[in-house]
């Protein structure tokens, strides 16, 4: 990993939004060799700037990534789930127990964008990778994000339509194998993409990252007046190794309420099995308005 | 569901009576006896179930083939078990081979379908050639592969919407037009028939081949670490039970062997795209190494064009560069292989989309995919035919 320099803008991880503009990858390239020597891979051949800016940009996205999903965790609002736009800035630093610090600015979009929604988030995080140890530590504050009462309001929305579901026992995968989730569905899907989440940052290391591919059965759906409790299996699609991983998911919420998770994930390559347990502190992530 | 417009689409007026669809199962019934044959008759009767009975048993002791929509896939499993009655699921034809055989004869003066080898389970492996050379010169060809990995339904989508692009659009598309009269183009939608089949009716997140490993409960080798390029280095494993296993040697999966003994063979190939999803990303060699391909400048140029055609049509940003660095290290990967085989203009593109719904991608984007994959793949073709080596 080199000592510490601000990279140019890291390019758009992707996604069909017209008119964003996209940060050029050719200023990296370009760049060349004005870096310190990388460490590790590489001969005369090399140009080592590239390579070493892309596994930069890899990096930043990594710590993007995994700010998003303990940012996520920590709202607890289903109805305001944010997704990665774009890295604007960001610097790692190694130090000697090859641990890594990365500090970075990016943009977020919302999970569930509505149309003509154009809203940019912005966040700043830092997030402490633990040599190839995963729960990496992480502090992030977001801006420009829905309104407080807002976001309380459309959760409690969401609230009174999961009431209304039927207990969804027989369905055994959302999306179906087409990608559709049934409308009426689409509020379980929310909910479990933010009670993964917090499974998906535990296990996010500086090499692994994870993205929920599925919903492969529902155990247990139950709704009464302050809570909502779901105990499902989500199948964790980990990039690197192309693994999919079944993780059985239990959280309770209720909006406004901090989220509470427990899981046990079936690691079948490991040796070790990973489960975990939090229950979400009073502290919401600061939000600066309008900045 | 989308995917019955989709194909509705597609398939048109070449199909009469019978469509099928992805995710539709034949069901191959054993009757025994009459009470058995009135028991199917009244499922096959139900209006709602939309049953499609094949093959009618003239005699007891003959089974019926019976074709059931996915959405009635449950009731009808229920149904046959509560009666007692015997029954195994077959997938006769794979919708995409008569959709391939469709297109060979709407157009026969350009398309053809050629089988190239077989997979494990003995599936047939078919390309589809098109070609405007007269009688059997050989030209110097493109090769379209798609389908290496099952579960990324958008890349054997984009690849059957694509080979129907070619043949509308040969004649009035300058484009496609020239490319054609300087080049054969050969396409493989479903380089993993088996892998293909089980995401369909077993497991929709199978990505391998499904070869047996012997002395291993797992099945299958990853497909695209498989060529003899770098094989078992770095970005592979050896476990059997891992999704990039190697296998046991190069091209020991047959589907892998079928095209590196066709295009050796044929000997004049320019330029190999492979297509597989997830993540929005445009890459040439190498994989298996983070040294620079000789002709990584020209190649990194080409696949920026043709990210930035694109994106023209819808906005969707693809980032460009060398595999090992842009997405991971993978030896043993169908592009790395080309390119050590001297098919210079060789890439791999990672379709729709970056995670939202990954290999599940809904079927409405399947059309916008193909539409802007095709701008994309015409600007490489294009730099292929005006820079033939």
């Amino acid at each position: 990993m080199p000592p510490s320099r601000r990279p140019p803008p890291a390019s758009r991880p992707g996604g069909p939004r017209p008119g964003v503009l996209l940060a050029p990858l050719l200023l990296l390239a370009l760049q060349g060799v004005a870096a310190a020597a990388p460490a590790g891979a590489g001969g005369p051949e090399d140009t080592p700037g590239l390579q070493d800016a892309e596994l930069q940009r890899g990096l930043l996205q990594q710590a993007a990534r995994a700010a998003l999903h303990f940012f996520n965790f920590r709202a607890g609002s289903p109805s305001a789930l944010r997704v990665l736009a774009a890295v604007l800035e960001g610097r790692a630093r190694v130090n000697p127990k090859k641990e890594c610090q990365v500090d970075l600015v990016f943009t977020t979009d919302h999970y569930n964008p509505e149309a003509g929604e154009e809203r940019l988030g912005k966040c700043s995080a830092r997030v402490f990778f633990r040599n190839q140890k995963p729960r990496p530590a992480i502090n992030v504050t977001c801006t420009r994000l829905i309104e407080k009462n807002k976001r309380q309001q459309e959760d409690y929305l969401l609230y009174t339509h999961m009431k209304q579901l039927k207990t969804p026992l027989d369905i055994v995968s959302i999306p179906d194998s087409h990608g559709h989730i049934d409308p009426s569905l689409r509020p379980i899907w929310d909910l479990a993409f933010l009670g993964s989440s917090y499974v998906m940052w535990e296990k996010t290391t500086q090499f692994l990252h994870y993205y929920m591919a599925q919903i492969s059965s529902v155990n247990q759906w139950k709704t009464n007046d302050d809570a909502v409790d779901f105990d499902y299996t989500v199948l964790l699609h980990e990039f690197s190794t192309q693994e999919i991983i079944p993780c059985r998911i239990h959280l309770v919420w209720y909006p406004g309420k901090p989220l509470k998770v427990k899981y046990h994930c079936q690691e079948l390559q490991m040796p070790e099995e990973a489960s975990g347990t939090e229950e979400s502190s009073a502290v919401a992530p600061t939000e600066l308005n309008n900045s | 569901m989308k995917w019955i417009l989709f194909f509705g689409a597609l398939i048109g007026l070449s199909i009469c009576g019978r469509k099928r669809f992805f995710g539709d199962q034949v069901f191959r019934i054993n009757v025994r006896n009459g009470d058995e044959i009135s028991k199917l008759s009244q499922l096959v009767n139900s209006d709602n179930l939309k049953l499609n009975v094949w093959k009618s048993p003239s005699t007891f002791g003959r089974p019926m083939d019976v074709l059931v929509p996915s959405v009635s896939l449950q009731p009808v499993k229920s149904f046959l078990k509560s009666q007692g009655l015997e029954y195994s699921v077959t997938i006769e034809d794979l919708q995409i081979y008569r959709e391939m055989d469709s297109i060979a004869g709407d157009f026969p003066e350009l398309a053809s379908r050629v089988k190239i080898g077989h997979s494990f389970e003995n599936r047939p492996m078919y390309v589809l050639k098109f070609s405007t050379a007269e009688g059997r010169r050989r030209r110097p060809a493109i090769w379209l592969n798609a389908g290496i990995h099952s579960r990324e339904w958008i890349s054997q989508a984009t690849a059957i919407w694509t080979a129907r692009k070619i043949v509308s659009d040969y004649g009035k598309d300058p484009a496609i037009t020239s490319i054609l009269e300087k080049m054969d183009i050969f396409l493989l939608p479903v380089a993993n028939p088996d892998g293909y089949v089980y995401t369909q009716t077993q497991n929709r997140l199978w990505r391998k081949t499904r070869s047996h490993n012997p002395g291993s409960p797992c099945v299958g080798a990853d497909p695209n670490r498989n060529w003899n390029a770098s094989f078992a280095g770095e970005g592979a494993s050896d476990n059997p039970c891992s999704e990039v296993y190697h296998g046991p040697h190069a091209n020991s999966e047959v589907e892998v062997k079928s095209v590196v003994d066709f295009i050796q063979e044929h000997g004049d190939f320019k330029c190999f795209i492979d297509l597989h999803s997830y993540s929005q990303l445009l890459m040439y060699p190498y994989g298996y190494t983070v040294k620079k391909a000789a002709d990584a400048d020209e190649l990194d140029k080409v696949a920026r064009c043709a990210a930035k055609a694109l994106a023209s049509l819808s906005g969707t940003t693809y980032q460009v560069g060398p595999t090992c660095t842009t997405v991971y290290p993978a030896s043993g990967s169908s592009i790395d292989w080309a390119y050590d085989n001297g098919i210079k203009y060789a890439f791999t593109f990672e379709l729709r989309d970056t995670g939202h719904y990954g290999f599940l991608l809904p079927a409405n984007q399947i059309i916008p995919t193909a539409e802007e994959t095709w701008l994309g793949l015409k600007t490489i073709m294009e730099h292929v035919r005006d820079n033939l080596y």
